[in-house]
């Protein structure tokens, strides 16, 4: 296993700038998730770490090796595809041990490899089949198996569970997350799914547009979002937002102001009157009651019950929805008004760009 | 892959299907019964009669195919043509489809520039007619106007050069050769639709497997797209042992010199039509023909039940 | 990094070398067809200039020949064959996936088959049948003939197209009442339009460069079509080579104009096709 570590890295095709100023430290054995949404280009640069693609500028080192100009097989990697491309005119045995026989693995060795790889993944009864009389979930653990074997520094994840339904994409995911304990692997896996990102990542990085807007640990990203778009990509339902302006600072702090809430007292520092800002909440930590930091109020349109959590959407003054988590079985009605109200440990603020402001918490 | 029939079709009074069916179906069988089925039919019912000058037919049997493979006259141009026509096929196997798979595979190579320029000019002679390409070629090899010589001087090969259509032990294989030159875009252009078909992930699989490109070729691609190979391969069966356009244009029915480029297709033809010293024989052309036929269903059979079972192992 | 520009130079270079050698002898023909006698001899390989250009070939071939004719005729048979092949394909082909009867699948096995059946080996018959038919010498014997010939791949290829019409929009008119062959005319066929390329590809070159049928149906000079025209006139006068080299020019010409402008849409029918 080894480290990666990626510096000032770029991708342009041609004028199109698809990847910018990328820099990432990856120490041994982290499980880490590249997330956002299409086209944000993480699938570009994990194709980038595997070598498929080439780099524009910047480094790429794997275990302190700089690898830019290196071929995939140089590298000391394996990947595992959305697809999982497995060679169909190859039984299953052949499938894992044919790049082996490349880089020039004793046939003893591969065996031996095999063997282990498919004891970890269960596929000992399947080694001389082909890929066609293969369901989907085993055709993963295949392809899985194959990236196993190469005992390579650094494991690549391009979507791999996206085309499983949705009962086998749980059971794989704990497979993975096993597969990382028990082999302590670095890995890069990517992903569109915040679900997934939450919970299989050390760390996530969360991309959007060729830019990372956060790296940190899940949790952190949940409760200290840097900016709005990983405030309203992380978490699902995602966060309620509130559009507010500074109407004045007083001794007690500053009092913010919006069409869709109650004016409420900010403790913070360093906000000028005047500002505007955007107030994020999110749906569990809103509460029926009109007692609380934070207020806001609105209509119901719609209740979805799940079971122990419902989740309200309340019409708002803005004509914008408000999503609410109601626990237990008493919901409101259709047509309630209602107010909600949040603590201010739950209360997120943004100023104009979008940046989190740091609020002193009670 | 077939949709499961639609209901309203389903539940329509059966007279009314009918009489739709006949009016949609009715020409196209028409026409293919009438003009292909039928007359093959009676070509093969004819091989079976003998005819005298006087137009009067008998029923001889498969007498007509004991002389065509057996008697001294006929025998021996027969299998000359039949032998001729195997090495014709042959080498369009051996340099023909081997050149279409490697021009295809260079032009499925990921990144290439000016891809549509490369297919659109080597496509271009499987459009002209037989007849331009094959009087082309005949001037260009001959030793009259000198170019093909003046080529092969320029790179130091003019001692190779000789008057090859004219030479009984090269002409068969010059046409051959041309004949490549013409059709070698149709392998390429149906091999390479197939290699597109296949993943791109695969391939990358292949990279981080460490095979290089001509590996991936060799171990990847090639595998794969084994079953066009096999549809180019019987395609090209066919049509060789079709084949008379080529023949006839450059070198008449006679298929010179001294019957070296005589193919099954010109030998059919001589002596079905008859020529100069020949008289037209109806019903031994009608034999020939049954044979021809008889040949290509051995082949595509062959094709069909062997060849093509294995293939399917090589399906996605 | 240099490797990867040597291993492409590498392939370009292969590839240029081919396309040289697949242009080349036609760009040779073609050049030289616009030259007097003594140049063609003395610099075949020179562009034609002010000193060696001349039209005396193409002279004698407007004159000597009814080539104009020829091209006529050629057209007239491509065309209306390649129509009814379209038109009788296409009928059959939704007859065949839309009525489905017992033996709807043997009917599509025997249509089939004539991709495979070298039509040419019923050639005795089929002269036998136009004589006494009276149309021995005629286009519409050729018609016919080419017409039987190009239907099984029409069929076939048709055949895969109709299945992916979507199922809603054949009953969606039905519901509304629309007697069937108007359904087909005006609903089905116009979504057909991306298969005439494939459909073309396979049909139209093959009867333009044929020559066995016409070699074989037609005996006056007024039958003749421009690939049968030019290999008689070829035969004829082998030693002018000016004729010959104006001759095969006209006949390369159009064909390379016509195929440079729909390059794009032909090699994609025929990719489409093949990948079926």
């Amino acid at each position: 296993m080894a480290n990666l570590r990626i510096d000032n890295l770029n991708k342009s095709y041609g004028t199109a700038r698809v990847l910018a100023d990328i820099g990432l430290q990856i120490p041994d054995g982290e499980f880490v998730v590249l997330v956002g949404p299409s086209g944000c280009g993480k699938s570009t640069l994990l194709r980038m770490i595997a070598g498929l693609d080439a780099v524009t500028s910047g480094d790429i080192y794997i275990g302190d090796r700089l690898v830019n100009t290196l071929a995939p097989a140089e590298r000391k990697i394996a990947m595992v595809f959305q697809s999982y491309a497995l060679y169909p005119h190859m039984d299953v045995r052949k499938n894992m041990t044919f790049g082996l026989k490349f880089t020039g693995v004793p046939p003893a060795e591969r065996q031996r490899r095999v063997t282990e790889a498919a004891r970890m993944l269960q596929l000992e009864k399947l080694l001389d089949r082909y890929p066609r009389d293969l369901s989907g979930g085993q055709r993963q653990r295949v392809a899985i198996g194959r990236a196993i074997v190469r005992e390579p520094d650094v494991f690549l994840f391009d979507e791999p569970l996206s085309n499983l339904d949705a009962a086998l994409r749980v059971s794989t995911r704990v497979e993975i997350a096993r597969l990382h304990q028990m082999l302590k692997a670095t890995i890069v896996y990517v992903t569109h799914d915040q679900v997934e990102a939450m919970t299989l990542a050390d760390r996530i990085v969360v991309m959007n547009q060729g830019v990372i807007e956060q790296v940190g640990k899940p949790l952190d990203l949940y409760y200290e979002p840097a900016n709005l778009f990983v405030a309203g990509f992380i978490g699902s339902p995602a966060m309620n937002f509130f559009a507010a302006r500074v109407e004045s600072i007083g001794a007690g702090g500053a009092r913010v102001v919006g069409p869709t809430m109650q004016p409420m007292t900010l403790p913070a520092a360093g906000l000028a009157a005047g500002a505007e800002l955007t107030i994020g909440v999110r749906p569990e930590h809103l509460a029926i009651g009109d007692r609380g930091d934070f207020l806001t109020s609105g209509t119901v349109e719609l209740v979805e019950r799940l079971g122990e959590a419902s989740f309200a959407h309340v019409a708002r003054a803005d004509k914008k929805r408000l999503v609410v988590e109601i626990r237990g079985r008493e919901t409101p009605k259709i047509g309630d008004v209602v107010t909600f109200a949040a603590g201010m440990r739950d209360v997120h603020v943004f100023d104009k760009g979008g940046r989190r402001v740091e609020t002193v918490t009670a | 892959m077939a949709e499961p029939v639609s209901q309203l079709v389903a539940s329509m009074p059966r007279a009314r299907m009918l009489a739709l069916m006949t009016l949609f179906l009715g020409p196209a069988v028409a026409i293919y019964t009438l003009f292909s089925i039928y007359p093959l039919i009676a070509t093969m019912t004819l091989s079976t009669y003998t005819s005298d000058p006087s137009g009067v037919f008998t029923f001889v049997g498969l007498a007509n195919f004991v002389t065509l493979l057996g008697d001294a006259v006929w025998s021996r141009p027969f299998w000359n043509a039949a032998y001729n026509n195997l090495i014709f096929f042959c080498v369009h196997m051996l340099v023909q489809n081997p050149i279409g798979i490697a021009l295809a595979g260079l032009l499925s190579l990921p990144g290439l520039k000016l891809k549509g320029f490369y297919r659109t000019v080597i496509f271009l002679p499987t459009m002209l007619s037989v007849v331009i390409v094959g009087f082309s070629w005949n001037l260009i090899l001959s030793p009259l106007w000198g170019v093909a010589e003046g080529a092969l001087k320029s790179v130091g090969l003019g001692a190779w050069f000789a008057p090859w259509m004219g030479l009984p032990h090269t002409a068969l294989l010059t046409l051959a050769l041309i004949s490549v030159w013409q059709f070698v875009g149709i392998p390429m252009m149906l091999i390479y639709a197939a290699l597109l078909n296949i993943p791109d992930e695969l391939t990358d699989a292949a990279r981080v497997d460490g095979l290089g490109q001509l590996r991936i070729f060799f171990h990847i691609k090639l595998p794969l797209v084994l079953p066009t190979i096999g549809m180019v391969s019987i395609l090209t069966f066919v049509g060789n042992f079709n084949a008379f356009d080529l023949i006839y244009s450059v070198k008449g029915a006679l298929a010179g010199p001294n019957f070296a480029s005589d193919i099954l297709g010109t030998f059919f033809y001589r002596t079905f039509f008859g020529f100069q010293l020949q008289v037209g024989n109806p019903t031994m052309g009608a034999a020939v023909a049954t044979v021809m036929f008889l040949i290509i269903l051995v082949g595509v059979c062959l094709y069909l039940f062997v060849v093509q079972r294995r293939l399917r192992r090589y399906s996605f | 990094m240099f490797e990867r520009q040597l291993k492409s130079a590498g392939v370009h270079l292969l590839l240029i070398a081919y396309s040289c050698l697949a242009v080349g002898p036609i760009l040779l023909v073609v050049m030289n067809s616009f030259k007097k006698r003594a140049a063609i001899f003395g610099s075949p390989l020179s562009f034609p200039d002010f000193t060696t250009f001349s039209l005396i070939g193409y002279n004698k071939v407007f004159s000597a020949s009814h080539v104009v004719l020829y091209f006529w005729n050629s057209l007239v048979v491509t065309l209306v064959s390649m129509s009814l092949v379209l038109l009788l394909g296409a009928m059959a082909a939704w007859a065949l996936t839309e009525y489905r009867f017992r033996w709807t699948t043997a009917l599509s096995l025997y249509l089939a088959i004539g991709i495979m059946v070298p039509i040419r080996l019923g050639s005795v018959a089929i002269l036998t049948m136009m004589r006494k038919a009276g149309l021995n010498d005629t286009l519409t014997a050729l018609i016919l003939v080419y017409v039987a010939q190009g239907l099984p791949m029409s069929i076939f290829i048709l055949s895969e197209f109709v299945q992916q019409i979507p199922r809603d929009l054949r009953d969606a008119a039905r519901c509304d009442g629309v007697p069937e062959t108007r359904i087909f005319f005006e609903v089905i066929a116009p979504l057909l339009r991306p298969a005439i390329a494939t459909v073309a590809v396979f049909t139209i070159v093959p009867i333009w460069n044929d020559l066995w049928f016409p070699l074989i149906l037609t005996s006056s000079d007024s039958t003749h079509t421009i690939t049968l025209g030019v290999q008689q006139f070829l035969g004829q006068y082998i030693t002018d080579w000016n004729s010959v080299l104006a001759a095969l020019s006209m006949a390369i010409l159009p064909i390379v104009a016509i195929y440079i402008v729909f390059s794009r849409q032909l090699i994609a029918g025929l990719t489409a096709g093949a990948v079926k």
